[in-house]
């Protein structure tokens, strides 16, 4: 369970998060939507201690990210996270991308780690890409590449960075496709995205995030067919049109 | 034409073989002591910043051969004992280039984006574990060529060692010079052979500019 309370962040003056206090059950798909600047990527990014806070805390599975021992490492093996580039690394072949942390993290045999990522490879649906580079695969191929280096670890909660924003139209299906499955297996998911089909098939909550703070939250049917304050429903009409 | 040369041709080869060692020996630990330096001129930390800062402004804005010559004579000072030209002469060339090497390898770091980082940082990786499997590499491909000039650049440097007693090439010559007078002709030579190193250096340096192009890593 991943527990915010009260969390604000500045970066110099400016004050992206501002009294942030959500809860992430276990088993649970959350998105989160919002015009670009709201704090939705930072907010991610705090929670597996890649950027600090200011104020408030955040708990992980009993953990506090306030005491100073915390081993943020260790935080992190638990915590996948997709971005919106991918993020592959560019000097690695698929499968080196994804044995990578597992053999270096986890201290695994490249035998095992090579299987778990020919696994995951089937999984995403490129088994025969495993020996590609990064820069030999569309923008679809890399990202579930991406999305396969971090179940590779085995995490217990998955974060996507808007993960089809930066695909072509065709690509986006591809990578939800992939999404969607894991949602239905039970991951535990965090996901800032636009895409509402998505949303509607897999997501318990929806959070709407505008100036750094959550401004509405609720199930699929709510937000979308009766959104609460005006900022939510201009957001809802401009992705929508 | 090459009489005089041709009458050393060994002895000024032996010359040849101590450049190549003094060359390898500055390069390949510049290179690795630039590696680090590179990381510490980026860290956020202030007591690994400021002094390798100190550190890098400080020998890049004097001449190598004071670098050479203080070192050799200091250090016998410091340690209590004379020390041999050669190794004086490899530790003052890593020391120096690695700030070369060091602001390359700046350059490099700062080309590979900060998501990238987080990737590696995401997936449970250490900052060592992404300085040496991911910033490092990427680093190094891409900075390829400027690592490969100023490798080029180290071994030309390395005659400065002759200051120091030291015999490679350029001491050599002038040994030979002096018994047997030949002047152009055995500077003409040396000139030559530094020329053609060199622009062995340059090719593969265009080599490997061109395949890191095809590669996309560049």
């Amino acid at each position: 369970m991943i527990e915010i309370k009260k969390l604000n962040k500045w970066f110099g003056d400016f004050h992206v998060l501002k009294d942030i206090n959500e809860t992430i059950e276990r088993g649970k798909t959350v998105v989160i939507c919002g015009p670009s600047g709201s704090g939705k990527s930072t907010l991610l990014r705090c929670i597996n201690g890649l950027e600090p806070y200011q104020e408030g805390e955040l708990i992980v599975d009993g953990t506090s990210l306030n005491d100073p021992k915390v081993n943020l490492y260790k935080l992190r093996q638990k915590i996948g996270m997709v971005f919106q580039r991918f993020e592959l690394y560019p000097h690695m072949t698929a499968i080196q991308n994804i044995t990578l942390a597992p053999t270096k993290v986890l201290k695994w045999s490249k035998k095992k780690a090579e299987a778990k990522a020919m696994e995951l490879l089937e999984r995403v649906g490129i088994p025969e890409k495993a020996h590609a580079y990064p820069a030999n695969l569309s923008g679809g191929q890399q990202q579930r590449v991406a999305i396969a280096r971090a179940l590779a670890m085995e995490p217990d909660y998955m974060m996507f960075d808007e993960p089809t924003s930066a695909l072509d139209p065709e690509m986006i299906k591809e990578v939800l496709d992939v999404m969607i499955d894991l949602a239905k297996g039970g991951m535990t998911m965090l996901c800032v995205t636009h895409e509402m089909g998505f949303a509607r098939e897999v997501a318990d909550e929806i959070i709407f995030m505008d100036e750094g703070r959550i401004v509405e939250r609720g199930t699929y049917e709510e937000f979308f067919n009766n959104p609460k304050t005006e900022r939510a429903r201009a957001f809802l009409d401009q992705i929508l049109e | 034409m090459f009489d005089a040369v041709a009458r050393n041709f060994w002895f000024l080869m032996g010359g040849l073989g101590v450049t190549f060692q003094l060359s390898v020996f500055a390069v390949s630990g510049g290179i690795l002591l630039g590696m680090l330096v590179g990381l510490a001129r980026l860290s956020k930390r202030g007591w690994i910043y400021h002094p390798i800062t100190a550190y890098v402004n400080f020998l890049r804005n004097i001449p190598l051969i004071l670098v050479i010559f203080w070192f050799y004579f200091v250090m016998p000072i410091l340690m209590g004992q004379a020390i041999d030209p050669f190794p004086s002469a490899v530790i003052s060339f890593i020391v120096f280039e690695a700030t070369y090497f060091g602001e390359i390898f700046r350059a490099g770091y700062q080309t590979i984006s900060k998501d990238l980082i987080n990737a590696a940082y995401s997936t449970g990786m250490t900052y060592w574990q992404t300085a040496r499997y991911i910033s490092i590499p990427i680093a190094f491909r891409r900075m390829l060529p400027s690592l490969i000039t100023q490798s080029i650049v180290t071994f030309q440097d390395t005659s400065l060692a002759f200051v120091i007693g030291l015999q490679e090439l350029v001491r050599r010559v002038s040994i030979v010079d002096n018994l047997e007078v030949r002047s152009i002709q055995l500077y003409g030579f040396a000139a030559l052979v530094y020329l053609v190193v060199c622009l062995v250096g340059s090719r593969i340096s265009r080599h490997f500019e061109e395949k890191g192009r095809k590669a996309n890593i560049l």
